[in-house]
């Protein structure tokens, strides 16, 4: 009787053991969670479109601004000189047309006497036509002047929060050249890298719990998307145009991560979010 | 659910807290199935412990899960 009793109790545990081995085995390696998950935003990088000292810098680093607000100025000096030479040029091109219609206008009435030969006549007439697309052409540099002179405004294309930003009044910027980034405002999204193991289990729509690194919240979302590709080292290819194929020599590998991207719900007023930051996902309802 | 825990901006794997305090509860187990005289029932001990050990891990798994 004691024999059977210790046989059973012993037998009974590693039966138990067995059971919730392989529900604690399921759970970790086959449920989709990831702790590989970053918070992220839109970020909009901006760019003078023409270059020049900055003037007059009106915010300050991690200002928050609405969409039109005015970042900085660009001396415009250069700027305006270019439109009272535009000017000049289109009022030059106007009067050059005005003389080159008189001109036609005159040989016109001579023609009908015999004065004029036909040739000159249309010589004329087209010299008017050349005048006139002059004028337009002037014209045409005026705006262009003129848009240069506008966009020495640098304004916010979007409500957001100003960035890293080591712009200084005086420094200075060229066309094209990103001076500082905005990060949209309510464009915070979560991705998480999820093993292809488990990638399976993971489908658009789908509810995601986040969890913030050192946070007791839990933020909720959705999943929007999940990549269609990353990348593969073995499709780049050689000067003769042939892959590159990696030797496989390691016995074990490493499960790749996929992206995934979760839509958040509203996140709580008193939960920062910062782009960058790490968090744990676990998709679906059940536990 | 499943979450890295963070120590002193350190981050862990949850199994990597887990299996410690899993280990420490058979220990603390052992200890006192050891004063109340209770080891002479096992048939196997060594069977028993890592069995107790599996048991206490997916405990504390489980009821991790719950309270969080």
């Amino acid at each position: 009787m004691g024999k059977l009793l210790r046989v059973g109790t012993t037998l009974l545990v590693v039966a138990v053991a067995i059971a919730a081995g392989t529900w604690v085995w399921n759970h970790y390696l086959y449920s989709p969670w990831t702790r590989d998950g970053r918070i992220r935003a839109d970020v909009i990088t901006i760019a003078p479109d023409v270059s020049g000292w900055v003037t007059d810098l009106a915010v300050r680093n991690h200002q928050t601004v609405k969409k039109g607000d005015v970042l900085f100025h660009i001396d415009d000096t250069r700027y305006k000189a270019a439109i009272t030479e535009a000017k000049a040029k289109v009022e030059q091109q106007r009067i050059a047309w005005e003389l080159a219609k008189h001109q036609y206008k005159r040989r016109q009435q001579l023609s009908g006497r015999q004065a004029i030969s036909e040739e000159d006549l249309d010589t004329y007439r087209i010299n008017t036509e050349s005048a006139k697309a002059a004028y337009t052409l002037a014209q045409a540099q005026l705006y262009a002047a003129q848009i240069d002179l506008n966009r020495t405004e640098v304004v916010a294309p979007e409500d957001g929060t100003i960035s890293n930003l080591t712009l200084r009044e005086g420094n200075y910027v060229t066309r094209g050249n990103a001076v500082l980034s905005l990060i949209k405002s309510g464009s915070f999204y979560v991705t998480g890298y999820f093993e292809e193991t488990k990638l399976q289990l993971v489908h658009d729509g789908q509810k995601a719990r986040i969890r913030l690194m050192g946070g007791d919240e839990t933020l909720t979302g959705t999943v929007s998307s999940i990549s269609k590709g990353i990348a593969d080292s073995n499709t780049s290819s050689n000067n003769q145009m042939l892959p590159q194929v990696q030797q496989a020599f390691n016995w074990v590998r490493l499960a790749q991560r996929i992206p995934v991207d979760i839509a958040l719900d509203p996140v709580p007023e008193d939960v920062h979010i910062s782009a960058g930051m790490t968090v744990s996902i676990y998709l679906g309802d059940e536990e | 659910m499943l979450h890295e825990l963070g120590f002193g901006g350190m981050l862990f794997s949850p199994l990597v807290v887990f299996a410690p305090i899993a280990f420490a509860l058979t220990l603390l187990a052992r200890l006192v199935l050891h004063q109340l005289d209770l080891r002479r029932l096992i048939w196997k001990e060594a069977w028993f412990d890592v069995g107790l050990f599996v048991c206490f891990l997916a405990a504390v798994v489980f009821l991790y899960g719950k309270w969080t």
